[in-house]
């Protein structure tokens, strides 16, 4: 029984990192319908800003999650408004094969700088852990759940109860009447792009304290962010948080019970049979 | 017409090649520049003319890999009849999958076939371990009989690149293409003047798998040792996109000008430099989307406009 | 314009080459990107070690004259098909007179198929797959041992213990080093009665290792066997803490010997055990490149850190040909009959080097070499096994996280 508690444990807590980092994603796809493929590499920047701050500065990585999320709010403001915004009004497409040469220059950019060397942030509490009832649950690992929750918690207030929200919602159901109300599109997607770039710059230095960074990590991420946000509902900023949960336990239970290839095999079956049988997501509520 | 003579006349020079005694580094190079002309090109047909961008064809190539090499292994069935079995293998598969992803549209389409070719992947991989069989080997791979014959190969991927630009060629001609491009333009008004949209895009899916796993089968002889992470590599699936992008979707040519393109560059800075290749990759391809969408085809385009202004 | 010029140089190049050859030409297909674009780079930094070395003697001695090095590397992208392509090209375009093995055993299994077809011997020190050495290959050779052979110095070094383990678990990266360094754990625990409670391997692509040691912590073994690299290593040594699982013992296949892991993991990295086939402080010595030692201490002199076991067996093997080569009173450039002549005399010859004698079985294997084990304490390599050349006992068991 107890092994039973401890691996829905662990599924819950994997599943709330997978939301973290996957909530930005399902933001940009959900108002702009831009599938990033690039994704993986703003996390990964996310991660090397606090590497190099913790390296150089000895700055502790959640000190850095700040600095890492302007930083990326910087070049996600960049890339959309510079780049992506230039094709976002053609087939789609374009948009995600844009983003794949993105990726490629950045990661591949980031290896000439960095080298493929894996590296590691170990700090005073790295793999510390705590019990309760004779359940281990790491202390690095709860963190970033618990920011899954404040990153949806404020996607949530933001598209909800702002005006920026209200109209980064207007854009997102109707964009040429949202232009015909006054919204500057251009600015609007900039934005959120750039909100989303900076929510997995902060999820990207929220991990590096418990996982090996190297340059082209972030591929790896990018594919279970597509599983995460797929699962619960593509554009549904909540989903991350039911999909990645979801997704989580469904792999610690598999490894547990049966073994590790058949969880990673499951993953991808699970997302092949969602996108097949109800691509809206377990919620229903993804955007078709 | 003027078109197609060229691409003969170019085909008998290449198909002539090793009568002239080039060195086999160069019939290694020209062996994988005919494979990827072919597999760019069955992804040109599946997805270049309809716009149903496919980011899991890899596990076609995959399927004939796997099927020509327990095929030869296993039951020491000879190898041209393995590929084509691999390729019968990958037509019916095709079919079961084909028939629900293609209901979906843009982005989930996309996702949908990557997780089936990952989904594969991994069966594979843990297949023997999980059901205590000694079938796909896993990650200790399979090693095919040994063939040192590079005019074999030289000339088969010749010859399936040469397949593929003839069933492209008549793609063009024919109807069956002006209802792929009809499917990108509009798949509702399509529908609605009675093209049956289902079977024309699962026919396209299918041609393109059946030669792909062939391809794939080939390759298996050829490298003589395959693992899941070699065959069902999403590497693959990359390179078929981009070759068929730079060059030009949805053209004739476009998917051999993409891969010469890539091959040579690849050649030139690739030995040494890759992550200077992937970079300027990434950068082309970021120009061609931003400048020239149809990529180098459609840079004929510019030579008229550019003849105009004068 | 660009290509113009290329083929001119090329050209000319080429024509200089042949008139020339006042140089050993030595071409290398190795992984400098990709997956494990890391690893082959330490191969190539010890082969230009190697060649600097023997270039500031002068070259090559043979019949009185020096012959310089000069290396030609082609990256081959950790792709096997790549990677044969390379040596085609060597062989082929740059006519190199010889070659030197790459990394890892996917990659280099491709190369020496090509290698072997041409006739050329290629000698690697990075690649221990079993399968490289079932192909009734004659040009083949590895100053490493096998693969599941490679590990044994970590069975025994834990089986010698007065207080042996009882059990043990083993698991492993599901590729193809890795999962056959993971029979070979199988195989000696089998041979020293340690029971096997737990084996399995994973997915590359597996991200969380979490629960996968939990299972491995719930059937609590003494010992546990890690088929790795070093990302895998690394991984897997912040799993274990997290769930706060410590073994009494914990081997790896490889990783550890890799400066990077002590560096980046520190105090965690302590009283783990890694597989080697070579330390610093092992009594070899050879004419080329000086002792153990002295190659370590000028390996870091010129790099900045301490050569691996993998970097050394490189070396080895470069070390071997050109031994080979001086034996044989060659001179370049060299002809096919010169280069079977090489690998006949490297099938009957055992030679002494800085890594320890090289002597190459009828399949290519090296058997002069025992299987070492190492364990890290206080931030340092040292060698546990076997008896005769240790220079620290091993620690048994290991103090838990919490402690530390």
């Amino acid at each position: 029984m107890k092994i039973f508690i401890q691996t829905l444990i662990n599924g819950i807590l994997i599943g709330g990192v997978y939301a973290a980092y996957s909530a930005g994603f399902s933001l940009i796809f959900g108002v702009m319908d831009v599938i990033n493929l690039a994704h993986g590499e703003l996390l990964m920047l996310g991660a090397f800003t606090a590497y190099w701050l913790f390296k150089i500065s000895h700055i502790d990585p959640y000190l850095s999650i700040p600095i890492a999320g302007v930083l990326l709010f910087l070049l996600g403001y960049f890339i959309q408004r510079f780049l992506i915004n230039r094709v976002i009004e053609k087939p789609a497409i374009m948009s995600y094969i844009l983003t794949f040469g993105l990726h490629l220059i950045i990661a591949n950019t980031a290896v000439k700088l960095w080298t493929h060397d894996f590296r590691s942030i170990t700090t005073s509490y790295s793999g510390a852990n705590f019990s309760i009832l004779g359940i281990t649950i790491p202390v690095t690992r709860f963190t970033t759940f618990i920011l899954a929750f404040i990153i949806v918690g404020f996607l949530f207030y933001l598209l909800e109860k702002t005006d920026l929200g209200r109209a980064i919602r207007a854009t997102a159901q109707n964009k040429k009447v949202a232009q015909l109300l006054g919204v500057d599109v251009k600015k609007i997607y900039a934005l959120t792009f750039a909100i989303g770039a900076a929510i997995t710059g902060i999820a990207g230095a929220s991990i590096s304290p418990f996982v090996i960074l190297f340059p082209e990590m972030g591929l790896s991420y990018t594919i279970i962010a597509f599983c995460v946000v797929v699962l619960g509902g593509m554009g549904y900023i909540p989903g991350a948080l039911i999909g990645g949960i979801i997704l989580g336990v469904i792999q610690a239970l598999t490894v547990t019970y049966i073994n590790a290839g058949i969880s990673v095999a499951i993953t991808f079956i699970l997302l092949f049979i969602m996108l097949i049988f109800k691509p809206t997501g377990i919620t229903g509520k993804g955007n078709v | 017409m003027k078109k197609l003579l060229l691409i003969l006349i170019i085909f008998v020079l290449v198909a002539s090649l090793p009568l002239f005694g080039i060195d086999r580094y160069y019939m290694r190079f020209f062996t994988y520049l005919f494979m990827w002309i072919a597999l760019a090109g069955c992804w040109n047909i599946s997805s270049g003319y309809t716009g149903y961008i496919d980011f899991g064809p890899v596990v076609y190539f995959g399927i004939g890999s796997y099927s020509t090499a327990i095929l030869m292994t296993l039951l020491k069935i000879p190898f041209f009849i393995s590929i084509f079995a691999g390729g019968i293998i990958a037509l019916i598969i095709s079919t079961f999958i084909g028939l629900p992803t293609l209901k979906l549209k843009g982005a989930y389409f996309a996702i949908a076939t990557f997780a089936f070719a990952e989904s594969m992947k991994q069966i594979i991989l843990c297949f023997d371990r999980t059901f205590h069989v000694k079938f796909f080997m896993g990650s200790y791979g399979i090693t095919l009989p040994i063939c040192n014959n590079y005019n074999l190969f030289y000339y088969l991927m010749l010859l399936i690149a040469g397949i593929i630009v003839v069933i492209t060629f008549f793609i063009e001609k024919t109807r069956f293409g002006l209802a792929l491009k009809a499917i990108n333009e509009s798949e509702e008004a399509s529908q609605m003047i009675g093209i049956n949209t289902t079977l024309i895009k699962l026919s396209a899916y299918m041609i393109s798998a059946f030669f792909i796993s062939v391809v794939g089968g080939i390759y298996a002889y050829w490298v003589t040792y395959i693992t899941p992470d070699d065959v069902f590599n999403v590497h693959k699936t990359v390179q078929m996109v981009i070759m068929s992008l730079i060059g030009g979707m949805g053209t004739l040519i476009g998917p051999i000008l993409g891969a010469t393109f890539l091959s040579s560059i690849s050649e030139y800075l690739g030995a040494e430099f890759v992550e200077n290749y992937l970079i300027i990759v990434g950068i082309i391809v970021v120009l061609v989307i931003l400048i020239e969408p149809s990529g180098l085809y459609g840079l004929k385009k510019w030579k008229k406009y550019l003849k105009q202004t004068k | 314009m660009k290509k113009i010029l290329f083929i001119f140089f090329m050209g000319f190049f080429l024509i200089f080459s042949t008139l020339q050859a006042k140089e050993f030409k030595i071409g290398v297909a190795v992984a400098l990107t990709g997956k494990f674009g890391k690893a082959g780079n330490l191969v190539k930094d010890a082969y230009t070690y190697w060649q600097e070395a023997v270039n500031k003697k002068g070259g090559i001695k043979v019949n009185g004259k020096n012959y310089p090095v000069k290396l030609i590397f082609y990256d081959d992208k950790s792709d096997p098909a790549t990677g044969a392509k390379m040596i085609d090209r060597l062989i082929n375009r740059d006519r190199v007179d010889l070659l030197l093995g790459g990394f890892g055993s996917s990659q280099v299994f491709a190369e020496s198929a090509v290698a072997e077809k041409y006739g050329f011997p290629l000698i690697s020190g990075a690649a221990s797959s079993n399968k490289l050495f079932q192909r009734g290959f004659k040009y083949y050779f590895s100053t490493l041992g096998k693969a599941t052979e490679e590990v044994k110095g970590c069975v025994y070094a834990f089986a010698n213990l007065k207080n042996k383990p009882k059990t043990a678990a083993i698991v492993g990266a599901d590729i193809l080093f890795t999962s056959l360094a993971c029979e070979g754990f199988k195989k000696y625990c089998k041979k020293n009665g340690i029971k096997i409670v737990h084996y399995e391997l994973f997915p590359m692509r597996l991200q969380d290792y979490n629960s996968l040691f939990m299972k491995v912590k719930e059937k609590n073994p003494d010992v546990l066997f890690v088929g790795s690299h070093l990302l895998v290593a690394m991984r897997t040594i912040k799993a274990l803490k997290e769930i706060n699982y410590t073994p009494k013992g914990i081997a790896f296949s490889y990783g550890p010997t890799v400066p990077k892991f002590v560096g980046d993991l520190k105090g965690d990295a302590e009283y783990v055990v890694a597989a080697s086939e070579w330390t610093p402080n092992l009594p070899y010595k050879g004419k080329v490149l000086g002792s153990a030692k002295e190659f370590a201490a000028n390996y870091y002199k010129k790099y900045g850190r301490m050569p691996d076991y993998v970097e050394a067996a490189s070396a080895g093997g470069a070390i071997a040909q050109q031994l080979a080569i001086e034996a044989l009173g060659l001179t370049p450039p060299l002809k096919d009959r010169d280069r079977e002549k090489i690998a006949k005399w490297l099938h009957s010859h055992t030679v002494n080097t800085f890594y320890g004698k090289i002597k190459f079985d009828s399949d290519g294997a090296n058997i002069a070499h025992p299987a070492l084990a190492i364990q890290i304490q206080n931030g340092k390599i040292k060698t546990i096994y076997p008896d005769n050349v240790k220079d620290a006992n091993l620690i048994y068991p290991m103090k838990p996280w919490k402690d530390r």
